[in-house]
């Protein structure tokens, strides 16, 4: 018999945040670490709406529209300001900024 | 029994130090096994462990949804090119979104492919297009330095599977199964904000034979039955059998249930999400507006040479 258990989903969603996390860190292209932010957002959306299913609550879901929300909004200003800076030096290094202070 | 996690969270480890790109020779090929036994094992772990628990096995789709997820995350952050980062992208959300189906939260499925792969990655693959180097760039097939090394590897993967040990090993701590114990009962939300939704379930039942075209029928539980009422002595019970409470159930569906919490829980919430998105749009219009000053101290091109340099 098949079963859906909360753990697996858990596991999940714990193994794509892991990975977004080490992506941002490791990554120097600022586009790449933005993508890696997004791939955590799944994570814990796959969390919200196991735990949503787990309890019976519709409250997770209502979570991860607000999260796509942020997601949507946060794509849009980093990336405009990705822009703006791959035009002032012509090079998408996280590290080309790191004089930036303050 | 949690060995099991530790054991797994260092060959991962060591699978996603192997494959990140780097300019140093590594075995690839050691790593891409690592990490297919890591999954693997992982993953008949946890199977046995829910087995243990007398909680049986999770479908099928949950495995081939969570490899997929989990191959393309891996291929998310370890290829050199951010364009095939973004397709690996798109895989990882539409594994997702099935996770999303296995757990019946069919709307946020839909959203997910809607909104991530149909325009946040549609952004993403857009900007990776305008903020590309020229062509010349990858003539020799080689993408820029600092998309080819990644910094501080091992560090960043003993960080990252350290939490996940850490994460898997609690989470594994009990073996719960996801029981479908609604908060609310699906008739009682029904006679509350739907009672339109009822009348049609019980014609198709044969469940009601009081005028369903009455101008004031109203619906209202009492001692587990449901009562139709269209006015003084004129009350019809109905039993609640298990079919009649699932088809009640069943007309009520994902999205009417995830739209009556939204609005109903979380409504501050929402004109807060518009007021955001309003204000990312008019500070998204305002950094495309500003003129670039100060830049092109060096032209495209010697960017790119000094970058490989």
């Amino acid at each position: 018999m098949e079963y859906l258990t909360l753990n697996h989903y858990l596991l999940t969603g714990a193994i794509l945040f892991a990975l977004g996390v080490i992506g941002f860190a490791t990554r120097r292209n600022l586009i790449v670490m933005f993508l890696c932010t997004e791939m955590m957002f799944q994570g814990v959306a796959v969390t919200l709406v196991a735990f949503s299913k787990y309890h019976g609550n519709l409250d997770g879901q209502s979570f991860v529209i607000f999260v796509l929300t942020i997601a949507a909004a946060e794509a849009a200003l980093a990336l405009g300001l990705v822009v703006y800076l791959f035009r002032r030096k012509q090079t998408l290094d996280a590290e080309a900024w790191s004089a930036m202070k303050g | 029994m949690a060995y099991g996690f530790y054991i797994a969270s260092v060959c991962g480890a060591l699978a996603v130090w192997l494959v990140l790109p780097s300019d140093r020779r590594k075995p690839i090929m050691l790593g891409v096994i690592a990490g297919a036994a890591t999954l693997g094992g992982l993953l008949l772990h946890t199977a046995s462990l829910a087995y243990d628990a007398e909680q049986g096995t999770p479908s099928l789709y949950y495995y081939i949804f969570t490899v997929l997820a989990v191959l393309s995350a891996v291929r998310v952050i370890s290829h050199p090119r951010p364009v095939y980062s973004a397709l690996y992208f798109v895989m990882v959300v539409l594994s997702v979104a099935g996770m999303f189906l296995t757990l019946e939260a069919e709307f946020m499925a839909f959203a997910m492919i809607i909104i991530y792969a149909g325009a946040i990655l549609v952004t993403y693959l857009f900007v990776i297009m305008l903020a590309s180097l020229p062509p010349s760039a990858y003539e020799s097939h080689e993408a820029p330095a600092y998309d080819r090394v990644a910094r501080e590897p091992f560090l960043a993967c003993f960080v990252g599977f350290a939490l996940l040990a850490v994460l898997s090993s609690i989470i594994f701590s009990s073996v719960d199964p996801i029981t479908p114990r609604p908060e609310r009962d699906a008739v009682t939300v029904a006679i509350e904000q739907m009672p339109d939704r009822i009348t049609p379930v019980l014609l198709a039942q044969n469940a009601i034979n009081i005028d369903t075209n009455h101008p004031d029928l109203t619906y209202r539980m009492e001692e587990g039955a449901l009562i139709a009422s269209i006015g003084i002595g004129a009350d019809e019970r109905i039993e609640l059998t298990s079919d009649l409470r699932e088809a009640i159930a069943n007309s009520i569906g994902n999205i009417d249930r995830v739209g009556l919490n939204l609005f109903e829980s979380h409504t501050l919430g929402i004109e807060l999400a518009g007021v955001i998105l309003l204000v990312s749009m008019v500070g998204a219009i305002v950094i495309a507006k500003r003129k670039v000053t100060g830049g092109n101290e060096a032209s495209r091109h010697e960017g790119t040479e000094a970058e490989v340099i």
